[in-house]
């Protein structure tokens, strides 16, 4: 009788070890460059990119009064070219171009979650039209949302 | 490095634990680890065994892992035990996310049994018991072609012969029913906790030989035929 209790648990065991699964991916799957003003930017700031097909794509909308914003990097792409348009009160528009060159590494949580790549920033520069400065403050982009990746100073717009 | 020392510390750490425990025993027979004290011989042989939860994983699902043991029996008491085995993975082009991870190697564990039994002498034995086990493996992770959403690249996720490696120890409760002559069965419920682990930078390994998948808690288990020899 014990014995049949043995057979008739373990086989329960089995069934339980072998059908149980759970799905545990990250919440938090945006990996994105963090830019950083040290003052707020007064004018108005789209931000396009080409895409793979030649057409522009925007990045980012009529920010106004920034200190900061966040856009995305590409997968697997060498080096992102962005360009930086500023609009002032006067409807005046400037124009910059920023060059990112990256590491793209894959990163794998589970064969349930969808794969991402992080990022390593090796250098940034620009034109120098409305943007004073630009720097790497933290080359790691992951998934963490507070990191500040790059600093940019604009030329008296503060 | 610290991960080393870490470990070292650890398996340093177990090995004199299990030391004075003996020791103990031998200058002052107190509480449940005692020796019993009879004429029934210290050294009571050895048995082989395997496991079939692991078999039934690999018919059952795209991972699982071959598993043998040796142990040791001394004085129906105490049980020194190795378990050798070989785990795979082959995960083909997940249906949703489109990824397939491979991976295949050994692994190992080493640790002790404790026949906690009132009668140690019946051949039926309830276990609780501690491991400590390592695995040395490489991944091939891949994706299928997906597109970038911001720039419409077509990007591929591909990781080959990436090597990684695993420390972890597990604490056990089991049970060995002797069923006739030398045959016994068994289970063991285990409790696994990551020593320490190296994915290298691709994030998380998802199945590790021996230790199972990453994402679906501490708990294992295996159902074992065992031959007392």
């Amino acid at each position: 009788m014990i014995r049949l209790k043995l057979v008739a648990l373990w086989m329960l065991m089995v069934a339980g070890f072998t059908a149980c699964s759970s799905i545990d991916c990250p919440i938090q799957t945006t990996v994105e460059v963090n830019y950083v003003m040290p003052d707020t930017l007064k004018d108005t700031l789209y931000v396009l990119s080409k895409r793979a097909d030649g057409t522009d794509t925007l990045l980012l909308n009529r920010g106004i009064d920034l200190t900061k914003f966040a856009l995305p990097v590409s997968y697997a792409h060498p080096e992102d070219t962005l360009i930086l348009m500023i609009k002032d009160k006067q409807k005046t528009t400037t124009i910059d171009t920023v060059w990112m060159k990256k590491d793209d590494i894959p990163h794998f949580e589970s064969v349930d979650c969808a794969a991402h790549f992080f990022h390593r920033i090796t250098q940034v520069h620009a034109t120098h039209v409305a943007v004073d400065t630009i720097f790497i403050l933290n080359p790691s982009v992951t998934y963490d949302t507070s990191a500040k990746h790059i600093e940019i100073h604009f030329k008296g717009r503060n | 490095m610290i991960h080393q020392q870490n470990i070292l510390r650890f398996i340093s750490r177990g090995v004199i634990s299990l030391l004075m425990l003996f020791a103990q025993q031998t200058v002052s027979a107190q509480g449940f680890l005692k020796l019993e004290r009879d004429t029934v011989p210290f050294f009571q042989g050895f048995a082989v065994s395997a496991d079939l939860v692991g078999v039934a994983q690999m018919m059952l699902s795209d991972y699982g892992q071959y598993e043998g043991a040796f142990r040791l029996n001394l004085h129906n008491q105490y049980f020194p035990v190795v378990e050798v085995g070989y785990g795979k993975a082959n995960h083909e082009e997940d249906d949703v996310t489109g990824i397939s991870y491979r991976t295949e190697a050994p692994f190992f564990r080493f640790g002790v049994d404790v026949n906690i039994m009132k009668k140690k002498h019946t051949g039926n034995r309830i276990f609780a018991g501690v491991r400590y086990a390592y695995t040395n493996y490489k991944v091939n992770i891949s994706q299928r072609a997906f597109v970038d959403p911001a720039w419409q690249w077509e990007t591929s996720f591909d990781v080959k012969d990436m090597r990684l490696y695993q420390h972890w120890a597990e604490a056990l409760f089991g049970i060995d029913a002797k069923i006739a002559g030398p045959l016994h069965l068994g289970w063991s419920v285990r409790y696994r906790m990551r020593l320490a682990h190296n994915d290298n930078q691709i994030g998380q390994a998802w199945y590790v030989p021996g230790f199972g998948l990453q994402d679906s808690g501490n708990l294992g288990g295996t159902f074992n035929v065992i031959i007392d020899i």
